[in-house]
């Protein structure tokens, strides 16, 4: 083979690839990475997605539904967080890590959407898939605080619903291992194919293809040895380091607002007391006094009172909590925003370098 | 005797039309705009003025009288402590009603906040009447326990409440020109009652102390305040 002059070309982006590499490594978060991805074939990574807060766009209708959209949005970010560490927790997973949109590359992709979250039920709808398209789970989860709810961990963050969460973690597990090895090594290997695909689809663009209904065909595998694919790793173990980064921002989230997330659970839940309370008082004195009497007249207007200012009391602790989390979502949120602006920057010099060494490396020699 | 028939056919017909029209009409629950009255602020009972519950309720009882005597064929209607004309169920019920109406309408202190799109009467020991225009129409608010509209008539600004037994409180609340007074008159009505009652109150605005420290509400920690700038 004889070298171009433009051959020196492929050398120095790949050691600028390395540097980079390098670079970005260094650059690393302090705290200990919890998601160490196992070499072993049965541990599939696992990122679990940003909820969808499952606010209806109906304005008129939050407050049938009970939906409260800012802290919605702040349950969003926060619950994948409790996901994630129950998934961790088995030990059954290889690295699991908390991303701000849904990944189609990952090698196990968990997302999901709050049907419910009233401080007594939690109903969060979970979809999960793998990267060859196959769906491991597509169905409602509820959880319900019990009364043994005051002995569990008061700084969890999870009180009463770890049951539900333990459940999204056994029913992932038993889905995974409906799966042979053969099966999870081509999970992993399609899943390297779709993420080369997004960052060169030049040349990744035909080895695999999307079908209607989500499925996914490989149409031809690279060999082996190929330097292209050593090349994709190796900048998707780059991305890890920045996912770590964003993940431990969740981590960071899901620590900081806490104990403050399990104030406004319980005053959510007591809420739901003092209604059913409310309810049953008025049920109970509803033959109060004849029909038209002030006595009756004063009940009436005592219970909507008490409804009103129970309905007002919780409106305005929303409002407190989100003054109280409110400055510290938009931190990390500012912060997540700024890594992953970084992220689709490289994105973009990382397709440019490796589209370049794929056309000189394939270029008919003169 | 023909201007007296005239008055009693006015007032019958008045109550007819209260009962079948709605109080907040589809037209007043729609704001196109700006609102058309600014009440914010902070207002204080004026004791000086305003309706006396056993006043009005003395003029109800002698309007009730009179529509009585007039159905039983007598001329000359009771005045002075003897209402026994009135039937005792149509008196007990107006008592009731007035009487609703004298204990909500106790109130000394209004807080009104009010932006472009909602406005929020806070009154203590009773719960704040809210009325908010979110996409150019009020919202109703509406529970097992009773429905509730508002809206504006010009610049008066109307809240309604129905509440079981037929029970019905209105408020309707008017700033003056210069925004120093605020009269609400409230309206109690029930299904059993002869005739509504109504009570004007007045307020007088005041300015509220400003406050040396800054404050905020949080969850976890209640009332947070400063002397200087609140970071949490």
């Amino acid at each position: 083979m004889r070298y171009l002059p433009g051959a020196r070309r492929p050398l120095s982006v790949c050691l600028m690839l390395f540097a980079f590499s390098a670079s970005s490594a260094q650059q690393a978060p302090a705290e200990p990475a919890p998601n160490v991805a196992d070499a072993s074939s049965s541990r599939l990574d696992v990122s679990v997605a940003v909820l969808d807060p499952g606010i209806p766009e109906d304005e008129s209708i939050h407050r049938d539904l009970d939906v409260f959209p800012r802290i919605r949005n702040i349950e969003a970010l926060f619950l994948p967080f409790v996901i994630r560490q129950t998934l961790v927790e088995t030990g059954e997973w290889g690295a699991v890590r908390v991303v701000p949109e849904s990944d189609p590359a990952a090698e196990v992709l968990v997302t999901g959407t709050i049907a419910r979250s009233d401080g007594e039920t939690l109903t969060l709808h979970i979809r999960a898939t793998d990267a060859t398209g196959r769906v491991w789970l597509d169905k409602p989860f509820t959880g319900n605080v019990t009364d043994d709810y005051a002995d569990e961990d008061p700084n969890s963050g999870t009180p009463g619903y770890q049951a539900l969460y333990e459940t999204i973690a056994s029913d992932l597990l038993r889905s995974r291992n409906t799966l042979t090895n053969k099966e999870k090594t081509a999970v992993r290997e399609v899943s390297l194919l779709r993420y080369g695909q997004q960052i060169a689809p030049a040349v990744f663009g035909d080895f695999v293809t999307t079908t209607p209904d989500g499925g996914i065909t490989i149409n031809r595998l690279p060999a082996e040895n190929d330097p292209m694919i050593e090349r994709i790793a190796l900048v998707r173990g780059t991305e890890y380091v920045i996912t770590d980064a964003v993940d431990a921002k969740y981590r960071e989230l899901h620590a900081e607002i806490a104990s403050v997330y399990d104030v406004w659970r319980e005053f959510r839940r007591k809420t739901l007391h003092y209604a059913q309370e409310d309810a049953r008082r008025a049920a109970e004195t509803a033959d109060d006094g004849e029909n038209g009497s002030y006595e009756a007249l004063r009940n009436a207007y005592d219970n909507y009172k008490f409804h009103r200012v129970t309905e007002q009391e919780q409106d305005r602790l929303a409002v407190a909590f989100f003054v109280e989390v409110g400055p510290r979502i938009e931190a990390i949120e500012a912060r997540v925003a700024e890594m992953q602006e970084w992220v689709d920057e490289k994105y973009a010099e990382w397709r440019r370098i490796l589209e370049e060494l794929f056309e000189v490396e394939t270029r008919l020699p003169e | 005797m023909k201007k007296t028939c005239c008055m009693i056919l006015a007032f019958l017909l008045m109550v007819a039309c209260a009962s079948s029209k709605p109080v907040i009409s589809d037209n007043m629950r729609v704001l196109d705009g700006p609102m058309p009255a600014n009440l914010s602020g902070s207002w204080e009972r004026d004791f000086t003025r305003g309706d006396d519950t056993n006043a009005v309720l003395g003029q109800a009882l002698y309007q009730l009288s009179k529509r009585s005597a007039r159905a039983q064929q007598s001329a000359q209607p009771t005045f002075g402590y003897g209402y026994d004309s009135v039937p005792r169920r149509d008196r007990a019920a107006l008592f009731a009603i007035a009487r609703l109406a004298d204990e909500i309408t106790r109130l000394q202190v209004l807080t009104v906040s009010q932006s472009d799109k909602e406005i929020s009467i806070a009154r203590k020991d009773d719960y704040a009447i809210f009325c908010a225009f979110y996409d150019g129409v009020a919202k109703t608010t509406e529970s097992g326990f009773g429905a509730e509209l508002c809206g504006w008539d010009g610049d008066h600004l109307v809240s309604n409440v129905t509440l079981p037994d037929g029970l019905q409180i209105t408020h309707r609340f008017a700033v003056s020109p210069d925004r120093k007074r605020l009269r609400v008159t409230t309206t109690v009505n029930s299904k059993a009652a002869p005739i509504p009652f109504t009570l004007n109150r007045f307020y007088t605005r005041f300015e509220a102390l400003p406050s040396d420290f800054n404050c905020v509400e949080t969850l976890s920690m209640r009332r947070v305040c400063s002397t200087g700038d609140l970071e949490l």
